[in-house]
This record gives structure tokens, C-alpha cells and sequence, in this order.
């Protein structure tokens, strides 16, 4: 419980935080193509000033961005070992034994992609502590309005997506009431083997799915009395503002990307 | 075997859209509840992607599924890549095709569920993993379908439960569907 999804949002007043969550999504995808395109030492010292920079600027402290590393710690130290126990002959050899070769060019390898992982953790982790899931939401709905050409009903998405934020909340609530209700009677929660703990989790998904339905008939029968029809043909009241710093952020990143474009020549 | 798609999307009702809405939320819920060792977590999400996929069909289950893991992975802080959302969308389109609109049958389910244990987890996802950190596929492929081996069978038995018990009996009934 302890990797709650909503208690994550840190409110702090920086320059990070009051962007537009729309550009805070799209910064975010265009990075990860960036950290894709480091490919030597000084490329990946322009890619690191520009993430510590992003990182300084939002006032988080640094506790935070390595909690967010620890759920993919086996898969770093996995890759690493056999980057560095594996990788092809090139360069010095270090250490030589049946098929394991520590090589420079081995060890070297491994030392970028450590590089990586914290990099690309460490930018997702950033938009998550510095955007309200709401504006992430937001944000998320007007981005995809242009699938509307490919007909993709993104009005009626909208909406399921934001039922389905103001409910995550109360639904966590209701999981953890039932949980109490059925240890009070004797359920073992998380105890026992794979199969006994997986089978001791029907008295919490049953009822949950049918407090869930019952929530979803009162809602939708309250929407219909204010007059909801469909998706498409209503207006807004949350809009999102475009800002210039939002302009700035926009050729930072054009000059970093720039930069990696000249740096990974070398 | 017949499959159902249909080429249009349905219209739908103000209940369906809330339900879904609702549903889409439980799986942000159950996200968080995952049983076993560190190594081997187990989450009870596909139970909600199955669902969705047998109720309201391919469509809204792609869709569902596809909004449902971008927002799920922004918001707990985990890297985006669109190839873990691509094996979302499909893993939601083979559900639907064999369980929409059909009786549910041990055959139909564990042919559903082996070929995205199979294909989508073991396959895909060790490839993406492969192309957003460099990590060996060959080096990761065993594990997971070590993974998926053990995993599979107590996911066809947990889905057919599910789709055999009263309570979505008496939704599928409620919804009108």
C-alpha cells in the first residue's frame, strides 16, 4: 500500500510545477527519444546537466527520485551484471574465465546503461511528483484531441478518464474498509502460499466489483437528472493556458537536443 | 471458434460509460494490490481488463486499456514507453475476441490467456524492455517465461471464476447487455 498512486504529488511552488501539464507531457516523451540518441561520454554529460538542471529547478529533494528507482532495482542490477559479464571482446581485457569476459569496452557499456536507467526514471518520477493527476488528466485529454480525425471518441474517454480519477480515491477507501470488515472475520490477507493468497483475495474483489457497479448506476442516473446526454456537444470549465515559460522550456530542449546532435558525432 | 468484432463502435449508454469509467478506476485501485515475493509479483489487473473486454467488447477495451496504462504508469512514476501501451491495447484485443459475446469455456479462456501470457508478456514486453534499456532479451526471456509459466494457469482459473460468478452475472443483466 505503500506505492499509493495519488499520495505522490509533492506541492511545491516552483517553476516546474507551474507548467503546463500538457507540455510537461510532451517534454517528457521527447526526453526518452533523447537519452536514446547519448551515445558517448560527452553526449551523455549534456543529457545529465539538462536532467539535474530540470531536477534543481523543481526544488524536490533528491529522496524522493531514488524511491522512485527502487521498484526497477532487480531489473537494473540484471542488466548491468549481464552487460558487464557478457558483452562482446573489444578493447582490455580485464578478466578472463570460460565465456565471462570483463571487458573495457564491457565495463563501459554498463556504466552507460546504468547512466540511462536513472536518467529516464528520474524525468518520469519528476512529472509525477510535480503535476496533479487531474492536470495530468487534463492535459492527457486535450493531447489526444487530434484522434478525433481517426475517430476516436476522445470527448466520451475524457470523461471515463476523469469518473475514473475522482473515483480511485474512494474505491482505495472502500478496498481498505472491506479488507478490515473481512480480517474481523477471520481472512488472512497476504499470508500463506501464491495460490492461498490469490484465493484470499475473492472476499475483497467481489464486493468491491459490486460496490463499484452500485456507484456506477447512482452516477450515472445523478448525471442524466443534470441533463448529461453525451460527450460531445458541451462545453469546458477547466481550460488549460499555454504560457511563455512553457515557450522557454520548448528552446532549452531544441538547444539541448542540438547539442546531443553535435556532441554524439565526436 | 467464432469471434465477434464489429466494425462500428457502439453507441453508448450514460450506465455503460460510468461503469467503464468506474472499472477503469478499480484497476488503477488493484494496481496496488499485488500478492507474492518481490520477484514474482502478481497483480489482479488483467481480471478488470478481461472484464471490460467481455462486457463492452474490442473497441472500448483497447481504448480503455490504452488510457488506462498511460495514465497508470504516469501517475506512479514509472517510465513511459508506448510499446508497454501497444501490449496493453492487444492484450485487451485478444480478450475481447474470444470472450465477447461468447460463452465462457475453459478452452476459450486458456487459449486467451496463454497466447497473451505467451506472446504479449513473455515476447513483447521482454522486447521493449530490451529496447528502452538495453537490457539482453535472451538473457531476460527465460525468466519471464518462467514467470508466465507459473503464472498462467492461476490466471485462467482466477478469470473463470470470475466470469462464472453471480456478481457479473447479475452487472452483465444490470447493464442490459
Amino acid at each position: 500500500m505503500s506505492n499509493f498512486i495519488f499520495g505522490r504529488y509533492l506541492p511545491l511552488d516552483s517553476v516546474v510545477h507551474h507548467l503546463d501539464p500538457r507540455n510537461k507531457l510532451m517534454l517528457s516523451f521527447c526526453y526518452i527519444v533523447l537519452v536514446f540518441m547519448a551515445n558517448n561520454p560527452v553526449s551523455y554529460l549534456v543529457i545529465i546537466a539538462f536532467t539535474v538542471g530540470a531536477i534543481l529547478a523543481s526544488k524536490i529533494s533528491l529522496g524522493f527520485f531514488l524511491k522512485g528507482i527502487r521498484p526497477l532495482l532487480w531489473l537494473i542490477v540484471f542488466t548491468v551484471v549481464l552487460q558487464l559479464l557478457f558483452s562482446p571482446a573489444g578493447g582490455h581485457v580485464y578478466f578472463h574465465w570460460a565465456f565471462i569476459n570483463i571487458t573495457q569496452f564491457g565495463l563501459i557499456n554498463s556504466v552507460y546503461i546504468f547512466i540511462r536507467f536513472l536518467l529516464i526514471i528520474m524525468m518520469s518520477t519528476l512529472l509525477t511528483l510535480s503535476t496533479q493527476p487531474l492536470d495530468i488528466a487534463t492535459g492527457l485529454a486535450s493531447l489526444m484531441k487530434p484522434l478525433r480525425w481517426v475517430k476516436v471518441p476522445v470527448d466520451t474517454l475524457a470523461m471515463m478518464l476523469s469518473i475514473a480519477l475522482r473515483f480511485v480515491p474512494t474505491l482505495m477507501d472502500e478496498a481498505n474498509k472491506i479488507m478490515n470488515a473481512q480480517r474481523a472475520r477471520g481472512v488472512d490477507f497476504g499470508e500463506g502460499g501464491l495460490l492461498k493468497q490469490a484465493k484470499s483475495l475473492i472476499p475483497l474483489m467481489v464486493p468491491l466489483f459490486m460496490s463499484a457497479f452500485n456507484r456506477a448506476e447512482d452516477l450515472s442516473t445523478a448525471m442524466e437528472a443534470r441533463g448529461y446526454q453525451d460527450s460531445e456537444h458541451r462545453s469546458q470549465y477547466r481550460i488549460l493556458t499555454w504560457q511563455r515559460r512553457d515557450t522557454v522550456t520548448w528552446i532549452i530542449f531544441v538547444v539541448v537536443l542540438a547539442a546531443i546532435l553535435v556532441t554524439r558525432r565526436w | 471458434m467464432k469471434m465477434t468484432v464489429e466494425s462500428r463502435l457502439p453507441k453508448l449508454s450514460t450506465l455503460s460509460l460510468v461503469t467503464m469509467g468506474l472499472l477503469m478506476a478499480l484497476q488503477l485501485v488493484i494496481k496496488s494490490f499485488s500478492v507474492g515475493p518481490a520477484f514474482l509479483k502478481f497483480s489482479f489487473t488483467f481480471l478488470v481488463a478481461a472484464l471490460i473486454a467481455r462486457l463492452f467488447g474490442p473497441w472500448w477495451g483497447m481504448m480503455t486499456a490504452a488510457v488506462v496504462d498511460v495514465i497508470g504508469t504516469l501517475m506512479s512514476g514509472g517510465p513511459f514507453f508506448i510499446g508497454f501501451t501497444i501490449s496493453a491495447i492487444l492484450g485487451s484485443l485478444i480478450y475481447a475476441l474470444f470472450l465477447y459475446r461468447q460463452p465462457v469455456s475453459w478452452s476459450r479462456l486458456i487459449i486467451a490467456q496463454v497466447l497473451i501470457s505467451v506472446v504479449v508478456n513473455a515476447l513483447l514486453n521482454t522486447l521493449w524492455v530490451a529496447i528502452m534499456y538495453k537490457t539482453p532479451f535472451w538473457g531476460l526471456l527465460p525468466v519471464r517465461l518462467l514467470k508466465e509459466g507459473i503464472m498462467t494457469p492461476i490466471q485462467i482459473v482466477l478469470l473463470y471464476l470470475l466470469f462464472k460468478s453471480q456478481v457479473v452475472a447479475r452487472i452483465q443483466q444490470r447493464l442490459k447487455l
